[in-house]
């Protein structure tokens, strides 16, 4: 009785809270178009429709799931005082707040299915729970009609009553289903792959033209200012072009590294004083440093060849827009328009009584002359779809020749590849020599301070006991016992000190042997996988060791178990590391994991880190090697 | 007792020799390299053989391997092993077997030459003689769910001496503890471990030291 009594009522309250809800995602619209109210007005939404959750849970009776989320991250104050959002610095947190909460909040898939439900919901949740309180209002207007008026008004109200809790299961069962997020089956017939091609490529040649139109923007101000603003004009339009080579990339699939030279180091002046930029001798380091700069962009070949890039847009922009243009006239045009025609031209022609033909667009093209008069209107479908079909065909081939060009001058250069690489390695080299001559220090100070030392005091002692044998014997026996104490210890550090430089498992066994010796000192379970038929050059093998100590050391301060794979193929050993911790770790974070890709690097091996909020950790370690034959064994 | 003696570097090798022989056993041979020993071990068969892990002419686990290979050919063969480090790989390769009469130890060991002798002699008697820190070691190994976690501190301290190969008397000496006590320990740690128990000490010890080894 009391659940029939309080649902009516309820069924109210639902219709009002559907009207507010919709009137809220006119506010979202608003925020969104004005992007500062965003944040604010997204985590409304959130709460806003946490609440309709709740209350279809509780009074529909049907279970409608609740969305766990995160709240946005709070931007960390840096050392410096600074708040980072991504790679920019902000001064205040406020604004790193705002920056992150509107990431956090525009990349929320499920605010889009909400904002959903609240348009939608007044039509279709709220219709149900419409009914009961329009029984009431109608019994409650019967009510004047005198006496058979209160018969009706009782049959209205009884009939509200009884409707009520269907009226809400079903307001909750509508929700459910428009709350819910339904996973999108992956596409990958022809069509749907040409489609997404179609649009990628009208993208492209969208940013294509953006392009050319920093490159109009350099050629005007280049010959305005005889070269003299190229410097500031081409860091200006650089980044339009390196947009376009990461769309390019991550849109076909086909990188387009970087091609441009690094920034040269500060001019360094000569014997003289002077510093010299080509064939001309500066005193001053200002405009030295200038000049260079402006070398720097107009000697370097990927200016010209950007440029030459962008005026191709001419005829690549209309050429790899057409498969779009054709979906769109085709398909959209002469297709979509008969097919939508009654929705909107019935009310038009009842109201007006001007009745506009469904083969609108047609007729248009026919008017214009474009389509030869005679041709019934009904043929627009089919050439419509032609037309359209003629687009998704031309997607993919047309994709090809447009990679093809932008690969030709958008590719480094052999000469700047090879340019870059020398860089790479002398930097490699140095850094290298630097550990190696750290290392040799360290090894220098513990054998100083350790082993050393206490060499010396063994002997001290000893020279001690010879002296006192005969007068002291008891003093003798210690001091003899304090030497051997002395020793032991130098021995222990020794073995430390040669387990840091070349652990004795690695010479004597090799690199599998060593990592199932580690793998076993790890306090977790290892699950070790190799398979290495021979050994790997010494040096490698050294720094590989030290890279799976390190790996494991960070996996097992944070996970239960570890998984560490080592395999050698085609001249690439690779090693991968999988741990069951949290995830989340930064490769910026810590020293570790630097001073293993500082290790591989010197032998071009890489370290990639896979590691999202909830894990697994995965570490992969891959270094370019070769593989000598199994050593043979003397027995 | 004739004991064969590998250890390739000469002041060492005339060390142990030395320390060996004034503890009443007797050198049959003291070689420097792999191939020496391999004919030494086949050639004298000796109560027991001290061997050096690093031999020439490879100078990497040549006298591991060896040792082992010998205990393939006789099951049993007593040796204690030397080096400069431990490894657990190492002590797992030799407790393999399940034979018993094996030792694992520092070289830093034989600073300390009653114990040394002592060790060399419960290997020849079939006993097992592995370093403390090999033992912790493979105590630590494992994580945090096994039976291993759930000793007292007292029945570890007990286990951990066991493991190294000491007696009940040993034990209880070191621990200040009467042998009943040792006994009531150990048969503790038994059935935490759900080892069988036995009366003998080398049998026991083994026991453990499998477990350790699977664990």
């Amino acid at each position: 009785m009391t659940r029939h009594a309080l649902a009516a009522p309820r069924c109210a309250c639902l219709v009002l809270f559907t009207a507010a809800g919709f009137a809220y995602s006119l506010v979202m619209l608003i925020s969104v178009t004005l992007v500062v109210p965003f944040p604010a007005a997204a985590a409304g939404q959130q709460r806003l429709v946490a609440l309709a959750r709740r209350l279809a849970r509780g009074w529909t009776g049907i279970d409608v799931p609740d969305v766990s989320r995160t709240p946005p991250p709070l931007p960390q104050r840096r050392a410096d005082g600074w708040y980072a959002h991504g790679v920019t610095l902000y001064r205040s947190p406020r604004t790193a707040r705002w920056m992150s909460a509107i990431d956090h909040y525009g990349n929320d898939p499920a605010a889009a299915v909400e904002w959903r439900w609240l348009t939608l919901a007044p039509f279709t949740c709220a219709v149900p729970v419409l009914l009961p309180p329009a029984l009431i209002a109608a019994g409650l207007l019967a009510l004047r009609a005198g006496p058979w008026g209160w018969l009706a008004a009782g049959g209205a109200v009884t009939a509200a009553l009884l409707v009520a809790p269907t009226s809400l299961r079903w307001y909750g069962r509508s929700t459910r289903v428009l709350l819910q997020e339904r996973a999108r089956p992956a596409r990958t017939g022809w069509i749907s792959r040409a489609w997404t091609a179609t649009w990628r490529l009208g993208g492209l040649a969208g940013l294509h033209l953006a392009g050319l139109g920093v490159a109009l923007l350099t050629f005007v101000t280049t010959v305005v200012s005889w070269g003299g603003l190229l410097l500031a004009v081409t860091t200006l339009t650089r980044p339009v072009t390196e947009m376009y080579r990461r769309q390019a990339h991550r849109w076909t699939g086909v990188a387009l590294p970087s091609p441009y030279r690094p920034l040269p180091p500060p001019p360094v002046p000569d014997e003289d004083g002077t510093y010299r930029i080509g064939r001309t001798l500066y005193a001053e380091p200002g405009t030295a440093a200038g000049l260079q700069r402006h070398r720097w962009v107009s000697h370097d070949p990927a200016t010209w060849r950007d440029q030459l890039w962008a005026w191709g847009a001419l005829v690549w922009a209309p050429l790899t827009l057409l498969p779009a243009l054709l979906i769109c006239a085709g398909f959209f045009g002469l297709v979509w328009q008969p097919i939508t025609w009654a929705p909107w031209a019935v009310p038009i022609g009842l109201f007006t009584g001007h009745w506009i033909t469904p083969f609108y667009l047609w007729h248009a093209l026919v008017h214009g002359g474009v389509v030869p008069a005679g041709i019934p209107g009904w043929t627009s479908v089919p050439a419509g779809l032609l037309l359209a079909l003629l687009g998704l065909a031309l997607a993919a081939p047309l994709t090809r020749a447009r990679i093809r060009w932008d690969a030709l001058l958008l590719r480094p250069t052999t000469a700047t590849v090879l340019a870059g690489r020398v860089e790479q390695l002398s930097t490699r080299r140095a850094d290298t020599a630097d550990a190696a001559a750290d290392e040799l220090r360290r090894i220098e100070r513990d054998l100083h301070d350790g082993a050393q030392a206490r060499l010396v005091a063994v002997g001290l002692g000893l020279g001690a006991v010879a002296r006192l044998l005969e007068t002291d014997p008891v003093r003798a026996r210690q001091l003899l016992t304090q030497a051997q104490e002395t020793s032991a210890t130098a021995l222990a550090e020794l073995r430390d000190l040669v387990r840091g430089i070349h652990p004795p498992v690695l010479a004597e066994r090799g690199l599998t042997a060593a990592v199932r010796a580690i793998a076993l000192d790890t306090p977790l379970p290892v699950v070790v996988e190799t398979d290495l038929p021979g050994r790997l050059d010494p040096a490698v093998e050294s720094a590989v060791y030290f890279a799976v100590c390190e790996t494991l050391a960070n996996a097992a301060r944070i996970a239960a178990t570890v998984t560490l794979t080592m395999h050698h193929r085609d001249g690439l050993l690779r090693m991968v590391v999988t741990d069951d911790g949290p995830g989340g770790a930064d490769p910026s974070a810590g020293t570790g994991l630097r001073g293993i890709m500082r290790r591989l690097s010197a032998f071009d091996g890489t370290l990639t880190l896979h590691s999202p909020t909830g894990g697994p950790t995965v570490v992969i370690m891959e270094v370019p090697c070769a593989l000598s034959s199994p050593k043979t064994s003397t027995s | 007792m004739r004991v064969v003696l590998a250890e390739d570097l000469h002041l060492l090798r005339d060390g142990l020799a030395l320390l060996l022989e004034s503890h009443g056993f007797t050198i049959t041979a003291a070689v420097a390299d792999g191939p020496s020993l391999r004919d030494a071990l086949t050639r004298h068969r000796p109560d027991v053989a001290v061997v050096d892990v690093r031999l020439p002419p490879t100078f990497t686990d040549e006298g591991l391997q060896i040792a082992l290979e010998a205990r393939r050919a006789t099951p049993g063969l007593p040796i204690l092993v030397l080096s400069a480090h431990v490894e657990q790989l190492y002590a797992r390769e030799l407790l393999t077997d399940g034979a018993g009469a094996v030792g694992y130890l520092l070289k830093d060991r034989v600073l300390n030459g009653d114990q040394f002798a002592d060790a060399v002699r419960r290997v020849a008697a079939g006993g097992t003689a592995m370093d403390p820190q090999v033992i912790a070691k493979l105590l630590n190994a494992g994580g945090a769910n096994t039976p291993l976690s759930r000793l007292t501190p007292r029945e570890r301290e007990v286990l951990e001496l066991m493991a190294q190969g000491r007696s009940n008397a040993a034990i209880a000496q070191r621990l200040f503890l009467s042998d009943s006590a040792i006994s009531k320990h150990i048969a503790a740690v038994f059935a935490k471990l759900g080892l069988p128990i036995s009366d003998d000490d080398n049998r026991r010890v083994m026991a453990v030291l499998a477990f350790l080894n699977a664990s």
